[in-house]
Protein backbone atom coordinates (compact mmCIF):
# COMPACT_ATOMS: atom_id res chain seq x y z
CA UNK A 1 0.00 0.00 0.00
CA UNK A 2 2.82 2.41 0.69
CA UNK A 3 3.70 4.74 -2.09
CA UNK A 4 7.32 4.72 -0.99
CA UNK A 5 10.11 2.28 -1.35
CA UNK A 6 10.82 1.03 2.08
CA UNK A 7 14.01 -0.87 1.56
CA UNK A 8 16.63 -0.64 4.21
CA UNK A 9 18.49 2.47 3.18
CA UNK A 10 19.94 4.46 6.03
CA UNK A 11 20.50 7.52 3.92
CA UNK A 12 16.74 7.56 3.56
CA UNK A 13 16.97 9.20 0.17
CA UNK A 14 15.19 6.44 -1.70
CA UNK A 15 11.76 7.58 -0.68
CA UNK A 16 10.10 8.68 -3.87
CA UNK A 17 6.88 10.48 -4.31
CA UNK A 18 4.48 9.01 -6.81
CA UNK A 19 2.15 11.96 -7.16
CA UNK A 20 2.71 14.22 -10.15
CA UNK A 21 3.22 17.94 -9.97
CA UNK A 22 5.28 17.69 -6.84
CA UNK A 23 7.28 20.78 -5.97
CA UNK A 24 10.69 20.57 -7.54
CA UNK A 25 13.86 20.80 -5.53
CA UNK A 26 12.47 19.13 -2.46
CA UNK A 27 14.68 16.81 -0.49
CA UNK A 28 13.64 15.03 2.62
CA UNK A 29 15.99 14.76 5.52
CA UNK A 30 16.30 14.90 9.25
CA UNK A 31 15.55 18.41 10.39
CA UNK A 32 14.62 19.39 6.85
CA UNK A 33 17.71 21.54 6.68
CA UNK A 34 18.07 21.77 2.94
CA UNK A 35 15.96 22.69 -0.07
CA UNK A 36 12.77 24.71 -0.41
CA UNK A 37 11.59 27.82 1.39
CA UNK A 38 10.54 27.52 5.01
CA UNK A 39 6.78 27.86 5.21
CA UNK A 40 6.62 27.29 8.94
CA UNK A 41 9.33 27.53 11.59
CA UNK A 42 9.06 26.57 15.26
CA UNK A 43 12.03 27.77 17.30
CA UNK A 44 12.25 26.14 20.70
CA UNK A 45 8.52 26.57 21.27
CA UNK A 46 7.00 25.64 24.63
CA UNK A 47 3.50 25.82 26.01
CA UNK A 48 3.10 25.23 29.72
CA UNK A 49 -0.12 25.01 31.68
CA UNK A 50 1.09 25.42 35.24
CA UNK A 51 3.44 22.48 35.74
CA UNK A 52 2.17 20.61 32.73
CA UNK A 53 4.37 20.93 29.67
CA UNK A 54 1.99 20.37 26.77
CA UNK A 55 4.67 21.41 24.31
CA UNK A 56 8.25 21.38 25.46
CA UNK A 57 11.00 23.01 23.37
CA UNK A 58 9.67 22.09 19.94
CA UNK A 59 11.81 23.10 16.95
CA UNK A 60 10.93 22.22 13.39
CA UNK A 61 10.42 23.67 9.96
CA UNK A 62 8.19 22.90 7.02
CA UNK A 63 9.19 23.55 3.44
CA UNK A 64 7.00 24.44 0.49
CA UNK A 65 5.36 21.45 -1.15
CA UNK A 66 5.89 18.99 1.68
CA UNK A 67 3.21 16.73 3.06
CA UNK A 68 4.04 16.37 6.72
CA UNK A 69 2.37 14.19 9.33
CA UNK A 70 2.53 15.21 12.95
CA UNK A 71 2.33 11.83 14.57
CA UNK A 72 1.90 11.14 18.25
CA UNK A 73 -0.34 9.47 20.80
CA UNK A 74 -3.31 11.32 22.27
CA UNK A 75 -2.05 14.11 24.47
CA UNK A 76 1.33 14.33 22.77
CA UNK A 77 0.85 18.04 22.15
CA UNK A 78 -0.27 17.86 18.53
CA UNK A 79 -3.39 19.99 18.88
CA UNK A 80 -1.64 22.50 21.11
CA UNK A 81 1.15 22.85 18.54
CA UNK A 82 -1.33 23.41 15.71
CA UNK A 83 -3.33 25.86 17.85
CA UNK A 84 -0.17 27.90 18.42
CA UNK A 85 0.68 27.75 14.72
CA UNK A 86 -2.78 29.11 13.92
CA UNK A 87 -2.54 31.93 16.49
CA UNK A 88 -5.31 30.45 18.63
CA UNK A 89 -2.93 30.07 21.56
CA UNK A 90 0.22 31.90 22.49
CA UNK A 91 3.43 29.99 23.19
CA UNK A 92 4.80 30.30 26.74
CA UNK A 93 8.21 30.73 25.15
CA UNK A 94 9.88 30.36 21.78
CA UNK A 95 9.00 31.75 18.39
CA UNK A 96 6.74 30.59 15.57
CA UNK A 97 6.93 32.02 12.09
CA UNK A 98 4.71 31.34 9.12
CA UNK A 99 5.51 32.75 5.66
CA UNK A 100 8.04 35.01 7.34
CA UNK A 101 5.50 36.68 9.59
CA UNK A 102 3.88 35.99 12.95
CA UNK A 103 1.08 33.38 12.99
CA UNK A 104 -1.72 35.91 13.51
CA UNK A 105 -0.89 37.97 10.44
CA UNK A 106 -0.19 34.89 8.35
CA UNK A 107 -3.66 33.54 9.21
CA UNK A 108 -5.32 36.88 8.49
CA UNK A 109 -3.55 37.11 5.11
CA UNK A 110 -5.41 33.97 4.01
CA UNK A 111 -2.24 32.01 3.22
CA UNK A 112 -3.27 29.16 5.48
CA UNK A 113 -6.45 27.11 5.46
CA UNK A 114 -7.18 24.96 8.47
CA UNK A 115 -9.49 22.27 9.70
CA UNK A 116 -9.50 21.77 13.43
CA UNK A 117 -10.90 19.00 15.55
CA UNK A 118 -12.39 21.67 17.74
CA UNK A 119 -13.61 23.84 14.88
CA UNK A 120 -17.39 24.14 14.71
CA UNK A 121 -19.89 25.15 12.08
CA UNK A 122 -22.58 27.79 12.12
CA UNK A 123 -25.94 26.09 12.65
CA UNK A 124 -29.28 26.95 10.99
CA UNK A 125 -27.76 27.68 7.58
CA UNK A 126 -27.33 25.40 4.59
CA UNK A 127 -23.97 23.92 3.65
CA UNK A 128 -23.89 26.15 0.58
CA UNK A 129 -24.64 29.30 2.58
CA UNK A 130 -21.86 28.46 5.02
CA UNK A 131 -19.31 27.77 2.30
CA UNK A 132 -20.40 30.98 0.55
CA UNK A 133 -19.85 32.94 3.74
CA UNK A 134 -16.38 31.59 4.49
CA UNK A 135 -15.42 31.95 0.82
CA UNK A 136 -16.49 35.57 0.93
CA UNK A 137 -14.25 36.10 3.97
CA UNK A 138 -11.21 34.74 2.12
CA UNK A 139 -8.92 37.32 0.50
CA UNK A 140 -8.10 34.93 -2.34
CA UNK A 141 -11.19 32.76 -2.81
CA UNK A 142 -11.90 29.75 -4.99
CA UNK A 143 -15.28 29.60 -6.76
CA UNK A 144 -17.86 28.09 -4.40
CA UNK A 145 -18.85 25.40 -6.92
CA UNK A 146 -15.23 24.26 -7.15
CA UNK A 147 -14.89 23.98 -3.37
CA UNK A 148 -18.13 22.04 -3.06
CA UNK A 149 -16.99 19.63 -5.73
CA UNK A 150 -13.49 19.17 -4.33
CA UNK A 151 -14.79 18.45 -0.86
CA UNK A 152 -17.40 16.12 -2.31
CA UNK A 153 -20.32 17.95 -0.70
CA UNK A 154 -22.22 19.18 -3.76
CA UNK A 155 -24.93 16.55 -3.35
CA UNK A 156 -25.89 17.76 0.12
CA UNK A 157 -25.11 21.46 -0.34
CA UNK A 158 -28.72 22.48 0.28
CA UNK A 159 -29.08 20.55 3.52
CA UNK A 160 -28.86 22.32 6.82
CA UNK A 161 -25.49 22.18 8.52
CA UNK A 162 -26.95 20.99 11.83
CA UNK A 163 -28.59 17.99 10.16
CA UNK A 164 -25.51 16.29 8.74
CA UNK A 165 -23.84 13.03 9.72
CA UNK A 166 -20.42 13.05 11.38
CA UNK A 167 -18.60 12.18 8.16
CA UNK A 168 -20.52 14.83 6.19
CA UNK A 169 -19.74 17.45 8.84
CA UNK A 170 -16.08 16.57 8.56
CA UNK A 171 -16.18 17.12 4.80
CA UNK A 172 -17.84 20.50 5.24
CA UNK A 173 -15.04 21.47 7.63
CA UNK A 174 -12.59 20.35 5.00
CA UNK A 175 -14.38 22.54 2.44
CA UNK A 176 -13.87 25.54 4.73
CA UNK A 177 -10.15 24.76 4.85
CA UNK A 178 -9.79 24.73 1.06
CA UNK A 179 -12.27 27.43 0.00
CA UNK A 180 -9.46 29.88 -0.67
CA UNK A 181 -6.20 29.60 -2.55
CA UNK A 182 -4.16 28.99 0.59
CA UNK A 183 -0.57 27.85 0.27
CA UNK A 184 -0.57 25.86 3.48
CA UNK A 185 -3.31 23.54 4.67
CA UNK A 186 -3.36 22.46 8.29
CA UNK A 187 -5.55 19.54 9.32
CA UNK A 188 -5.99 18.28 12.85
CA UNK A 189 -7.04 14.62 12.85
CA UNK A 190 -8.96 15.16 9.61
CA UNK A 191 -10.35 11.66 9.19
CA UNK A 192 -11.73 11.20 12.70
CA UNK A 193 -15.43 10.27 12.39
CA UNK A 194 -14.96 9.16 8.77
CA UNK A 195 -15.64 5.63 7.62
CA UNK A 196 -13.05 3.74 5.58
CA UNK A 197 -14.49 4.69 2.21
CA UNK A 198 -14.86 8.38 3.07
CA UNK A 199 -11.33 8.32 4.42
CA UNK A 200 -10.01 6.98 1.13
CA UNK A 201 -11.92 9.62 -0.85
CA UNK A 202 -10.63 12.26 1.52
CA UNK A 203 -6.99 11.38 0.97
CA UNK A 204 -7.52 11.21 -2.77
CA UNK A 205 -8.84 14.77 -2.86
CA UNK A 206 -6.06 15.79 -0.50
CA UNK A 207 -3.48 14.47 -2.95
CA UNK A 208 -4.96 16.76 -5.59
CA UNK A 209 -4.46 19.73 -3.29
CA UNK A 210 -0.83 18.78 -2.77
CA UNK A 211 -0.33 18.15 -6.47
CA UNK A 212 -1.50 21.71 -7.05
CA UNK A 213 1.58 22.80 -5.09
CA UNK A 214 0.13 23.27 -1.63
CA UNK A 215 1.99 22.40 1.55
CA UNK A 216 0.13 20.11 3.87
CA UNK A 217 0.56 19.58 7.60
CA UNK A 218 -1.72 17.14 9.36
CA UNK A 219 -1.87 15.69 12.82
CA UNK A 220 -2.85 12.09 13.27
CA UNK A 221 -2.50 9.17 15.58
CA UNK A 222 -3.23 6.72 12.74
CA UNK A 223 0.16 5.41 11.73
CA UNK A 224 -1.13 3.91 8.54
CA UNK A 225 -2.39 7.30 7.51
CA UNK A 226 0.94 8.99 8.20
CA UNK A 227 2.75 6.25 6.30
CA UNK A 228 0.50 6.43 3.26
CA UNK A 229 -0.18 10.11 2.97
CA UNK A 230 2.94 11.88 4.22
CA UNK A 231 6.39 12.17 2.76
CA UNK A 232 7.74 13.35 6.07
CA UNK A 233 6.77 12.34 9.57
CA UNK A 234 7.38 14.24 12.77
CA UNK A 235 6.98 11.97 15.77
CA UNK A 236 6.09 13.84 18.92
CA UNK A 237 5.50 12.59 22.43
CA UNK A 238 4.90 14.57 25.60
CA UNK A 239 5.44 17.82 23.71
CA UNK A 240 8.84 16.97 22.31
CA UNK A 241 10.03 16.08 18.83
CA UNK A 242 11.41 12.54 18.88
CA UNK A 243 11.99 11.82 15.23
CA UNK A 244 11.82 13.66 11.94
CA UNK A 245 12.21 11.90 8.63
CA UNK A 246 10.62 9.99 5.80
CA UNK A 247 8.47 6.99 6.77
CA UNK A 248 11.43 4.81 5.73
CA UNK A 249 13.78 6.72 8.01
CA UNK A 250 11.41 6.55 10.93
CA UNK A 251 11.18 2.81 10.57
CA UNK A 252 14.97 2.54 10.33
CA UNK A 253 15.44 4.71 13.37
CA UNK A 254 13.43 2.41 15.59
CA UNK A 255 15.18 -0.71 14.44
CA UNK A 256 13.59 -1.50 11.15
CA UNK A 257 13.93 -5.29 11.26
CA UNK A 258 12.99 -7.98 13.65
CA UNK A 259 15.41 -10.88 13.83
CA UNK A 260 14.33 -14.04 15.57
CA UNK A 261 15.90 -17.45 16.05
CA UNK A 262 16.23 -20.32 18.46
CA UNK A 263 19.43 -20.76 20.38
CA UNK A 264 20.24 -23.72 22.66
CA UNK A 265 22.44 -21.83 25.08
CA UNK A 266 21.37 -18.24 25.46
CA UNK A 267 24.05 -15.83 26.66
CA UNK A 268 22.17 -12.62 27.37
CA UNK A 269 25.13 -10.32 28.05
CA UNK A 270 26.59 -11.35 24.70
CA UNK A 271 23.32 -10.76 22.89
CA UNK A 272 22.92 -7.32 24.46
CA UNK A 273 26.29 -6.32 23.01
CA UNK A 274 25.33 -7.16 19.43
CA UNK A 275 25.72 -4.43 16.79
CA UNK A 276 22.53 -2.67 15.65
CA UNK A 277 20.54 -4.01 18.58
CA UNK A 278 17.62 -1.83 19.63
CA UNK A 279 15.61 -4.24 21.70
CA UNK A 280 16.04 -7.78 22.97
CA UNK A 281 13.50 -10.32 24.12
CA UNK A 282 14.36 -13.83 25.25
CA UNK A 283 11.75 -16.46 25.99
CA UNK A 284 13.25 -19.89 26.79
CA UNK A 285 15.34 -20.65 23.73
CA UNK A 286 13.57 -18.13 21.48
CA UNK A 287 15.50 -14.91 20.89
CA UNK A 288 13.82 -11.85 19.36
CA UNK A 289 15.96 -8.91 18.41
CA UNK A 290 14.88 -5.58 17.02
CA UNK A 291 17.77 -4.28 14.96
CA UNK A 292 18.66 -1.26 12.92
CA UNK A 293 21.11 -3.41 10.94
CA UNK A 294 19.89 -6.98 10.86
CA UNK A 295 22.72 -8.20 8.62
CA UNK A 296 25.45 -6.99 10.99
CA UNK A 297 23.56 -8.39 13.97
CA UNK A 298 23.22 -11.81 12.42
CA UNK A 299 26.86 -11.95 11.21
CA UNK A 300 28.06 -11.11 14.72
CA UNK A 301 26.03 -14.00 16.12
CA UNK A 302 27.53 -16.37 13.55
CA UNK A 303 31.07 -14.98 13.94
CA UNK A 304 30.92 -15.70 17.66
CA UNK A 305 30.51 -19.33 16.80
CA UNK A 306 26.77 -19.70 17.49
CA UNK A 307 24.65 -21.70 15.15
CA UNK A 308 21.09 -20.47 15.65
CA UNK A 309 18.25 -22.20 13.87
CA UNK A 310 14.83 -21.18 12.57
CA UNK A 311 16.28 -17.80 11.62
CA UNK A 312 13.68 -15.30 10.56
CA UNK A 313 14.15 -11.66 9.53
CA UNK A 314 11.04 -9.52 9.16
CA UNK A 315 10.43 -5.85 8.49
CA UNK A 316 8.81 -3.80 11.18
CA UNK A 317 5.87 -1.66 10.21
CA UNK A 318 5.67 1.97 11.11
CA UNK A 319 3.45 1.05 14.01
CA UNK A 320 6.15 -0.91 15.81
CA UNK A 321 8.67 1.77 14.91
CA UNK A 322 6.46 4.41 16.40
CA UNK A 323 5.77 2.40 19.53
CA UNK A 324 9.47 1.71 19.92
CA UNK A 325 10.36 5.38 19.61
CA UNK A 326 7.77 6.59 22.09
CA UNK A 327 8.36 3.72 24.51
CA UNK A 328 12.08 4.43 24.45
CA UNK A 329 11.39 8.06 25.18
CA UNK A 330 8.98 7.22 28.00
CA UNK A 331 11.48 4.83 29.58
CA UNK A 332 14.29 7.35 29.28
CA UNK A 333 12.18 9.86 31.15
CA UNK A 334 10.88 7.52 33.77
CA UNK A 335 7.28 7.62 32.62
CA UNK A 336 5.22 4.60 31.97
CA UNK A 337 3.00 4.79 28.94
CA UNK A 338 -0.23 5.54 30.71
CA UNK A 339 1.30 8.60 32.35
CA UNK A 340 2.77 9.68 29.08
CA UNK A 341 -0.63 9.67 27.47
CA UNK A 342 -2.10 11.86 30.13
CA UNK A 343 0.04 14.89 29.43
CA UNK A 344 -1.00 17.87 27.39
CA UNK A 345 -4.36 16.75 26.12
CA UNK A 346 -6.25 19.86 25.15
CA UNK A 347 -9.60 18.60 24.05
CA UNK B 1 -15.50 45.69 7.02
CA UNK B 2 -17.03 43.83 4.06
CA UNK B 3 -16.30 40.58 5.91
CA UNK B 4 -18.15 41.81 8.98
CA UNK B 5 -21.10 42.71 6.75
CA UNK B 6 -21.06 39.30 5.08
CA UNK B 7 -21.14 37.63 8.48
CA UNK B 8 -23.94 39.94 9.65
CA UNK B 9 -25.98 39.15 6.53
CA UNK B 10 -25.69 35.41 7.14
CA UNK B 11 -26.52 35.88 10.83
CA UNK B 12 -29.68 37.79 9.89
CA UNK B 13 -30.72 35.03 7.51
CA UNK B 14 -30.29 32.53 10.35
CA UNK B 15 -32.33 34.63 12.68
CA UNK B 16 -35.25 34.78 10.27
CA UNK B 17 -35.46 31.00 10.49
CA UNK B 18 -35.44 30.92 14.24
CA UNK B 19 -39.02 31.62 15.31
CA UNK B 20 -38.35 30.92 18.98
CA UNK B 21 -36.21 34.02 19.10
CA UNK B 22 -39.23 36.19 18.34
CA UNK B 23 -41.40 34.87 21.16
CA UNK B 24 -39.70 36.87 23.90
CA UNK B 25 -38.79 39.88 21.82
CA UNK B 26 -42.08 40.34 19.96
CA UNK B 27 -44.84 37.98 21.06
CA UNK B 28 -44.61 38.45 24.84
CA UNK B 29 -44.74 42.28 24.90
CA UNK B 30 -47.46 42.33 22.25
CA UNK B 31 -49.66 39.88 24.17
CA UNK B 32 -49.11 41.69 27.48
CA UNK B 33 -49.95 45.03 25.90
CA UNK B 34 -53.11 43.66 24.35
CA UNK B 35 -54.13 42.21 27.71
CA UNK B 36 -53.25 45.12 29.98
CA UNK B 37 -52.66 48.20 27.84
CA UNK B 38 -56.23 49.48 28.19
CA UNK B 39 -57.08 48.05 31.59
CA UNK B 40 -55.98 50.91 33.80
CA UNK B 41 -56.72 54.59 34.04
CA UNK B 42 -54.67 57.22 35.69
CA UNK B 43 -51.11 58.39 35.26
CA UNK B 44 -47.82 56.66 35.72
CA UNK B 45 -44.57 58.68 35.75
CA UNK B 46 -46.63 61.65 34.58
CA UNK B 47 -48.16 60.01 31.48
CA UNK B 48 -51.24 57.88 30.78
CA UNK B 49 -51.04 54.18 31.62
CA UNK B 50 -51.35 53.27 27.93
CA UNK B 51 -48.33 55.41 27.07
CA UNK B 52 -46.30 54.19 30.05
CA UNK B 53 -47.09 50.59 29.29
CA UNK B 54 -46.13 51.05 25.64
CA UNK B 55 -42.67 52.31 26.58
CA UNK B 56 -42.50 49.61 29.22
CA UNK B 57 -43.34 46.73 26.90
CA UNK B 58 -41.08 48.04 24.14
CA UNK B 59 -38.24 48.00 26.66
CA UNK B 60 -39.15 44.54 27.97
CA UNK B 61 -39.09 42.91 24.53
CA UNK B 62 -35.97 44.77 23.42
CA UNK B 63 -33.81 44.19 26.48
CA UNK B 64 -34.77 40.55 26.97
CA UNK B 65 -34.20 39.85 23.27
CA UNK B 66 -30.78 41.49 23.36
CA UNK B 67 -29.86 39.65 26.56
CA UNK B 68 -31.09 36.06 26.59
CA UNK B 69 -31.03 35.05 22.92
CA UNK B 70 -27.59 36.48 22.31
CA UNK B 71 -25.96 35.08 25.44
CA UNK B 72 -27.27 31.60 24.67
CA UNK B 73 -26.11 31.68 21.08
CA UNK B 74 -22.67 33.06 21.79
CA UNK B 75 -22.08 30.51 24.52
CA UNK B 76 -23.21 27.64 22.28
CA UNK B 77 -21.13 28.84 19.34
CA UNK B 78 -18.10 29.16 21.57
CA UNK B 79 -18.58 25.60 22.80
CA UNK B 80 -19.19 24.25 19.29
CA UNK B 81 -16.01 25.91 18.05
CA UNK B 82 -17.67 28.20 15.51
CA UNK B 83 -15.94 31.24 17.03
CA UNK B 84 -12.68 29.31 16.72
CA UNK B 85 -13.39 28.51 13.10
CA UNK B 86 -14.03 32.19 12.41
CA UNK B 87 -10.69 33.09 13.96
CA UNK B 88 -9.05 31.06 11.19
CA UNK B 89 -10.51 33.36 8.56
CA UNK B 90 -9.23 36.80 7.69
CA UNK B 91 -12.06 38.40 9.66
CA UNK B 92 -10.74 40.86 12.22
CA UNK B 93 -11.01 39.67 15.82
CA UNK B 94 -13.84 42.05 16.73
CA UNK B 95 -16.05 41.11 13.75
CA UNK B 96 -17.93 38.31 15.49
CA UNK B 97 -18.99 40.48 18.43
CA UNK B 98 -19.80 43.44 16.18
CA UNK B 99 -22.04 41.35 13.97
CA UNK B 100 -23.83 39.91 17.01
CA UNK B 101 -24.55 43.42 18.28
CA UNK B 102 -25.76 44.58 14.84
CA UNK B 103 -28.06 41.57 14.54
CA UNK B 104 -29.35 42.21 18.04
CA UNK B 105 -30.12 45.81 17.09
CA UNK B 106 -31.96 44.60 14.00
CA UNK B 107 -34.19 42.33 16.08
CA UNK B 108 -34.90 44.86 18.78
CA UNK B 109 -35.79 47.57 16.28
CA UNK B 110 -38.47 45.24 14.88
CA UNK B 111 -39.96 44.59 18.29
CA UNK B 112 -39.80 48.26 19.28
CA UNK B 113 -41.57 49.40 16.10
CA UNK B 114 -44.33 46.78 16.55
CA UNK B 115 -44.98 47.74 20.17
CA UNK B 116 -45.00 51.48 19.38
CA UNK B 117 -47.47 50.90 16.54
CA UNK B 118 -49.62 48.96 18.97
CA UNK B 119 -49.46 51.89 21.39
CA UNK B 120 -50.56 54.30 18.69
CA UNK B 121 -53.42 52.29 17.23
CA UNK B 122 -54.53 50.12 20.16
CA UNK B 123 -53.45 52.16 23.16
CA UNK B 124 -54.45 55.55 21.64
CA UNK B 125 -51.11 57.16 22.36
CA UNK B 126 -50.73 60.34 20.32
CA UNK B 127 -47.32 61.89 20.00
CA UNK B 128 -45.44 64.24 17.74
CA UNK B 129 -43.16 62.63 15.15
CA UNK B 130 -40.00 63.69 17.01
CA UNK B 131 -41.36 62.13 20.20
CA UNK B 132 -41.97 58.77 18.52
CA UNK B 133 -38.47 58.86 17.14
CA UNK B 134 -36.89 59.92 20.43
CA UNK B 135 -38.73 57.20 22.39
CA UNK B 136 -37.76 54.55 19.84
CA UNK B 137 -34.11 55.58 19.78
CA UNK B 138 -33.91 55.74 23.58
CA UNK B 139 -35.20 52.18 23.93
CA UNK B 140 -33.11 50.97 21.05
CA UNK B 141 -29.95 52.36 22.60
CA UNK B 142 -30.83 51.04 26.06
CA UNK B 143 -31.50 47.54 24.74
CA UNK B 144 -28.16 47.53 22.95
CA UNK B 145 -26.48 48.00 26.33
CA UNK B 146 -27.78 44.52 27.17
CA UNK B 147 -26.25 43.07 24.01
CA UNK B 148 -22.88 43.94 25.54
CA UNK B 149 -23.85 42.12 28.74
CA UNK B 150 -24.90 39.13 26.62
CA UNK B 151 -21.44 39.03 25.05
CA UNK B 152 -19.84 38.99 28.50
CA UNK B 153 -22.09 36.11 29.65
CA UNK B 154 -21.80 34.16 26.40
CA UNK B 155 -18.01 34.15 26.51
CA UNK B 156 -17.82 33.30 30.21
CA UNK B 157 -20.61 30.83 30.88
CA UNK B 158 -21.24 27.31 29.57
CA UNK B 159 -24.40 26.89 27.45
CA UNK B 160 -26.31 24.87 30.07
CA UNK B 161 -25.77 27.57 32.69
CA UNK B 162 -26.61 30.53 30.49
CA UNK B 163 -30.37 30.18 30.79
CA UNK B 164 -30.59 30.37 34.60
CA UNK B 165 -28.17 33.27 34.72
CA UNK B 166 -29.93 35.31 32.05
CA UNK B 167 -33.27 34.52 33.71
CA UNK B 168 -32.07 35.88 37.04
CA UNK B 169 -30.73 39.01 35.34
CA UNK B 170 -33.91 39.32 33.30
CA UNK B 171 -36.09 39.18 36.42
CA UNK B 172 -33.80 41.48 38.37
CA UNK B 173 -33.70 44.16 35.70
CA UNK B 174 -37.41 43.78 34.94
CA UNK B 175 -38.59 43.96 38.57
CA UNK B 176 -36.08 46.50 39.89
CA UNK B 177 -36.49 48.54 36.71
CA UNK B 178 -40.23 48.79 37.30
CA UNK B 179 -41.08 47.02 34.04
CA UNK B 180 -43.74 44.80 35.62
CA UNK B 181 -45.21 47.43 37.86
CA UNK B 182 -44.22 51.04 38.37
CA UNK B 183 -41.72 51.62 41.16
CA UNK B 184 -42.48 53.39 44.40
CA UNK B 185 -41.05 53.64 47.90
CA UNK B 186 -37.83 51.83 48.84
CA UNK B 187 -37.86 49.78 45.66
CA UNK B 188 -37.77 53.01 43.70
CA UNK B 189 -34.67 54.20 45.55
CA UNK B 190 -32.90 51.01 44.54
CA UNK B 191 -34.51 50.63 41.13
CA UNK B 192 -33.62 54.11 40.00
CA UNK B 193 -30.08 53.04 39.24
CA UNK B 194 -31.09 50.28 36.82
CA UNK B 195 -30.79 50.92 33.09
CA UNK B 196 -34.28 49.51 32.55
CA UNK B 197 -35.82 52.15 34.85
CA UNK B 198 -33.67 54.87 33.36
CA UNK B 199 -34.72 53.95 29.82
CA UNK B 200 -38.44 53.82 30.64
CA UNK B 201 -38.28 57.07 32.63
CA UNK B 202 -36.51 58.89 29.79
CA UNK B 203 -39.20 57.54 27.45
CA UNK B 204 -42.07 58.73 29.61
CA UNK B 205 -40.35 62.09 30.18
CA UNK B 206 -40.17 62.56 26.42
CA UNK B 207 -43.88 61.71 26.12
CA UNK B 208 -44.80 64.03 28.98
CA UNK B 209 -42.84 66.78 27.31
CA UNK B 210 -40.82 67.28 30.45
CA UNK B 211 -37.12 67.93 30.25
CA UNK B 212 -35.13 64.72 30.40
CA UNK B 213 -32.89 64.48 33.42
CA UNK B 214 -29.20 64.46 32.54
CA UNK B 215 -28.65 62.05 35.42
CA UNK B 216 -30.74 59.37 33.73
CA UNK B 217 -28.83 59.73 30.46
CA UNK B 218 -25.51 59.60 32.28
CA UNK B 219 -26.76 56.50 34.10
CA UNK B 220 -27.33 54.70 30.79
CA UNK B 221 -23.91 55.66 29.51
CA UNK B 222 -22.31 54.39 32.73
CA UNK B 223 -24.13 51.04 32.34
CA UNK B 224 -22.97 50.84 28.74
CA UNK B 225 -19.42 51.44 29.96
CA UNK B 226 -19.71 48.73 32.63
CA UNK B 227 -21.14 46.10 30.27
CA UNK B 228 -18.70 46.89 27.47
CA UNK B 229 -15.83 46.60 29.97
CA UNK B 230 -17.17 43.25 31.21
CA UNK B 231 -17.53 42.04 27.63
CA UNK B 232 -14.03 43.15 26.69
CA UNK B 233 -12.48 41.43 29.70
CA UNK B 234 -14.50 38.26 29.00
CA UNK B 235 -13.46 38.13 25.34
CA UNK B 236 -9.80 38.82 26.13
CA UNK B 237 -9.45 36.46 29.06
CA UNK B 238 -11.09 33.54 27.27
CA UNK B 239 -9.05 34.02 24.09
CA UNK B 240 -7.09 30.80 24.58
CA UNK B 241 -10.16 28.66 25.22
CA UNK B 242 -12.27 29.94 22.36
Amino acid sequence: MSQYETEDDHQGRTATKVAEGYAAGYTAGYGGSHGGTPVVTFENVSKHYGRLRAVDGLSLDLRAGETVALLGPNGAGKSTSLDMLLALRKPTSGKIQMFGSDPYHAVKSGRVGAMLQSGGLMPEVTVRELVELVTELHPNPEPVAVTLKRAGITQFADQRVDRLSGGQTQRVRFALAICGKSELIVLDEPTAAMDVETRRLFWNSMKEEVAAGRTLLFATHYLEEADQAADRILVINRGRLLADGTPAEIKARAGAKRLSFRLDQVDEPFLLGLPGLVNLEVRNDVVQIQSSDSDATLYAVLDAGYRPHEIEVTSLGLEQAFLAITAEDDRANGHDRTNGYAAGETN
Amino acid sequence: MSGTLALTRTELRRLMRNRRYFIFTVALPVVLYLLLGRQFNGNVYGVSFGAFYMVDMAMLGAFSGALSGNAQRISQEKKDGWIRQLRLTSLPAYAYVVSKVIVSMATTVTSIVIVLLLGRFYGNVHLAAWQWLAVAVTIWFSATIFAALAVAIGYRVAPDQVQPITFILYFAFAILGGIWYPLSGTLKTIGQVTPTYQAVKIGTDIIEGASVSVGLAIGLVVWLGIFVALATVAVRSTAETV
